[in-house]
């Protein structure tokens, strides 16, 4: 019996003796519920690249790495330059992860995670335009190096470091000139997405793998220090209270985060 | 490999790195980066940056693939889309890592003690997020240490380095530059204890003569790496606390 | 003599020793897997994969309810089976039970006997080669934990632990995972008492209390099995 089923089996279960501990308003590794893990950023860590940045949430761990090329615009947006979202599981990640092309979950992630950064218009894609047909592309790889639960939130908090790690390449007769740079990327704002289940009766922020077994409902919701910019609800339903809620608590986390991203 | 060319590799006996011939790029070492997986590992050499994941003895997928004898060992070699100064390129297998997770897991294949556990897979997952030459030596290298941090039952370690010909002097682990336009490289790959070669390619040209000079070299080297990876290990197995981790 | 750590292939005696975790030939006996050598020369391992032997106790999860028996979930590549015949009580899908090996063959097989069904509660992971620091010397560790977070814990040798329901779910976590990076650590059991205490405003116990043995200088030998 693979693990999918034996989760979705084990999930009743596990839920009821979670409950129990829930109910003492603690979490098995002795959070509460509003509460992140230690989080983590290392900026400028992949120098082939012209940004990076690694996350860890606890020990959830996503590296993300910016990268440019002279490209071809898309044809409604010939003055502009694209930008362009990956997301790997690496099957050494999990015991769940197996080689091969993204499944529905890592593209979901990195849907979710390019949606808040465009979101935000904190690249400026008109300012890579370089002549007619040609513009710089920017390819955002995310690499989700060890999943402890919640790796979406770590990619986003990777994926912000790794916009204010990166530098825009020098452009010499259409061509880019490696190792030669105009100036930082510099983004204006700086999005961050905060991802909250529900066990039971209660929302807890930034779900351990643990907990993301037994989740009835999953909703990420994407903030900049004045918007809300992404959201996305995975499993489960919800009520609009509780919705304005979570986007209550998306701010005050999403904040705390930029605080943090702003210091290093 | 390159052919010809203007550049000097070799200026009044130092490399262009300013090494001496069989002085290794800096090398380092961590173990258990990785904590979901069974084992793990990190090489940063020169300007390699290579993580490894090993899980198993687990499960063999698909099953007819198993074997009552003994575990299958399996390898996936895969370099990321920014691992090169150049363009991003695609991602997924290409010709070169399908070779590299060959030979890779035909060295493993000599250690792991497989019969211990029939009808099951081990997987070891190398993934390589900056590239600077050398890269599957420094993979070897990194994949020995994730698999002696999962406990799987191995007859011995293995390091591995590259001796190249730069001019007509032969030079230990070859940078980037050395590798594209030296005369010759030769990756290999030797088990500690018993001076086994569980790893060896070449191209270029070498006389006989050339070759065992190489060979030399080449063990030298890989005592000088396996220091690496004792101590790397010893670090990590001595210490209790868990340190945060600088990639 | 001091502690050192062993890597793989290191020789660890001469001649033939017959010993888990090491190999053989004519010229002695090699470490398979990292360890460390003790005072007294011993080779102990400090990683392992499980590899189950008749009279072990495990524990494990219900995963496969058939007509001959049902499969468990031991942490293994391939689940235990516990044949219908041989146990009087029904199981169901996802139940905890702690049993004993009764049959391993070639293929990895693996037989179980002894059933006992456990009450509510989780499983967690913990490496099997440190299972015998988590008992502790005449239980001593284990009944230290269940004590000061009340409620009962069963340590498989496969590397599963279940824990009741009833415990103090945070505080038994954290310790077990500092028994699982310290288990070859000198001065654990005093860490893991004082930690416990702490939490608790209890009473600080001394090793001589906590082990009804008088304090050594040393801690625990592992079991070797």
């Amino acid at each position: 019996m693979g693990e999918e089923v034996r989760d979705i089996i084990m999930s009743h279960i596990r839920r009821d003796v979670m409950g129990n501990t829930l109910s003492k308003g603690i979490r098995f590794d002795g959070r509460t519920f509003g509460q992140m893990r230690p989080v983590t950023v290392q900026r400028g860590v992949i120098t082939t690249a012209e940004g990076s940045a690694i996350a860890t949430i606890g020990d959830t761990t996503v590296l993300v790495a910016n990268k440019f090329d002279v490209l071809k615009p898309f044809a409604d947006r010939p003055k502009e330059g694209v930008l362009m979202t990956n997301a790997e599981l690496l099957p050494s990640a999990s015991a769940r992860f197996e080689p091969g092309p993204p499944d529905e979950n890592s593209i979901e992630m990195a849907r979710v995670v390019d949606r808040a950064v465009r979101s935000a218009e904190c690249v400026d894609v008109k300012s890579f335009f370089i002549e007619e047909d040609k513009v710089l592309g920017l390819y955002m790889d995310i690499y989700v190096m060890n999943d402890a639960g919640n790796y979406t939130d770590a990619a986003s908090i990777a994926a912000a470091a790794a916009l204010l790690d990166t530098r825009i390449p020098k452009v010499e007769n259409a061509k880019i000139v490696r190792g030669e740079f105009t100036g930082p990327l510099n983004p204006k704002v700086l999005p961050v997405t905060t991802t909250m289940i529900k066990v039971g009766s209660s929302w807890l922020v930034d779900p351990s793998r643990e907990e993301e077994r037994v989740l009835e409902t999953k909703m990420t919701i994407g903030t900049t220090e004045e918007h809300v910019c992404a959201m996305q609800k995975s499993k489960g339903s919800l009520s609009r209270d509780e919705l304005l809620d979570l986007i209550d608590i998306a701010f005050k986390t999403g904040n705390d985060i930029r605080e943090l991203l702003k210091r290093d | 490999m390159g052919g010809k060319s203007d550049i000097q590799l070799i200026v009044n006996g130092k490399r262009t790195d300013g090494r001496g011939m069989e002085d290794l790029r800096d090398l380092r070492i961590e173990v258990g980066v990785l904590p979901e997986a069974d084992g793990s590992s990190y090489v940063q050499w020169g300007g390699n940056k290579i993580v490894c994941g090993v899980y198993g003895p687990r499960e063999c997928i698909p099953r007819h693939d198993a074997s009552p004898y003994h575990a299958l060992v399996k390898c996936r070699y895969m370099m990321s889309p920014f691992s090169s100064l150049e363009e991003h390129s695609r991602s997924g297998p290409s010709r070169r890592s399908n070779e590299l997770s060959k030979v890779i897991r035909e060295a493993f294949e000599n250690l792991v003690i497989a019969e211990k556990f029939p009808n099951t897979q081990i997987d070891i997952y190398i993934d390589v997020l900056q590239a600077d030459g050398g890269t599957r030596t420094a993979s070897i290298t990194a994949a020995a240490v994730a698999l002696a941090n999962a406990g799987i039952p191995m007859k011995d370690m293995v390091a591995a380095v590259a001796v190249g010909k730069a001019g007509e002097t032969l030079a230990l682990d070859l940078n980037k530059l050395e590798d594209n336009f030296g005369q010759s490289d030769m990756p290999i790959a030797i088990s500690h204890r018993d001076r086994k070669i569980l790893l060896v390619q070449m191209d270029g040209l070498l006389t006989k003569d050339q070759v065992i000079e190489a060979l030399d070299m080449a063990e030298r080297g890989c005592d000088k790496v396996h220091e690496v990876q004792a101590d790397a290990l010893k670090r990590f197995y001595e210490k209790g606390e868990k340190e945060k981790m600088q990639w | 003599m001091e502690r050192t750590i062993v890597l793989p292939g290191e020789k660890i005696a001469d001649g033939r020793v017959n010993a888990p975790n090491t190999f053989s030939n004519e010229s002695g006996t090699y470490a398979a897997v990292v360890g460390m050598k003790d005072e007294e020369g011993r080779y102990i391992p400090l990683e392992n994969r499980y590899r189950p032997t008749v009279g072990d106790v495990v524990v494990g999860m219900v995963t496969d309810v058939r007509h001959a028996g049902y499969e468990v979930d031991l942490n293994l590549p391939q689940g235990g089976f516990i044949p219908t015949r041989d146990v009087r009580l029904t199981l169901q899908l996802g139940d905890f039970v702690i049993c004993r090996v009764k049959m391993v063959n070639e293929v990895g097989d693996v037989d179980l006997g002894e059933v006992r069904r456990l009450p509510k509660g989780k499983i967690i992971e913990f490496p099997s080669a440190k299972v015998p620091r988590l008992i502790g010397r005449k239980s001593s560790m284990i009944s230290l934990l269940k004590d000061y977070t009340g409620g009962d814990i069963m340590v498989g040798n496969n590397g599963y632990v279940w824990i009741s329901e009833n415990s103090d779910m945070p505080l038994l976590l954290k310790t077990i995972k500092l028994i699982e990076r310290k288990a070859h650590k000198s001065g654990l059991t005093d860490e893991v008492a004082n930690m416990l205490a702490a939490a608790k405003g209890g009473p600080v116990r001394t090793r001589e209390q906590i082990e009804g043995a008088p304090a050594e200088a040393d801690e625990q030998r592992f079991e070797q099995r």
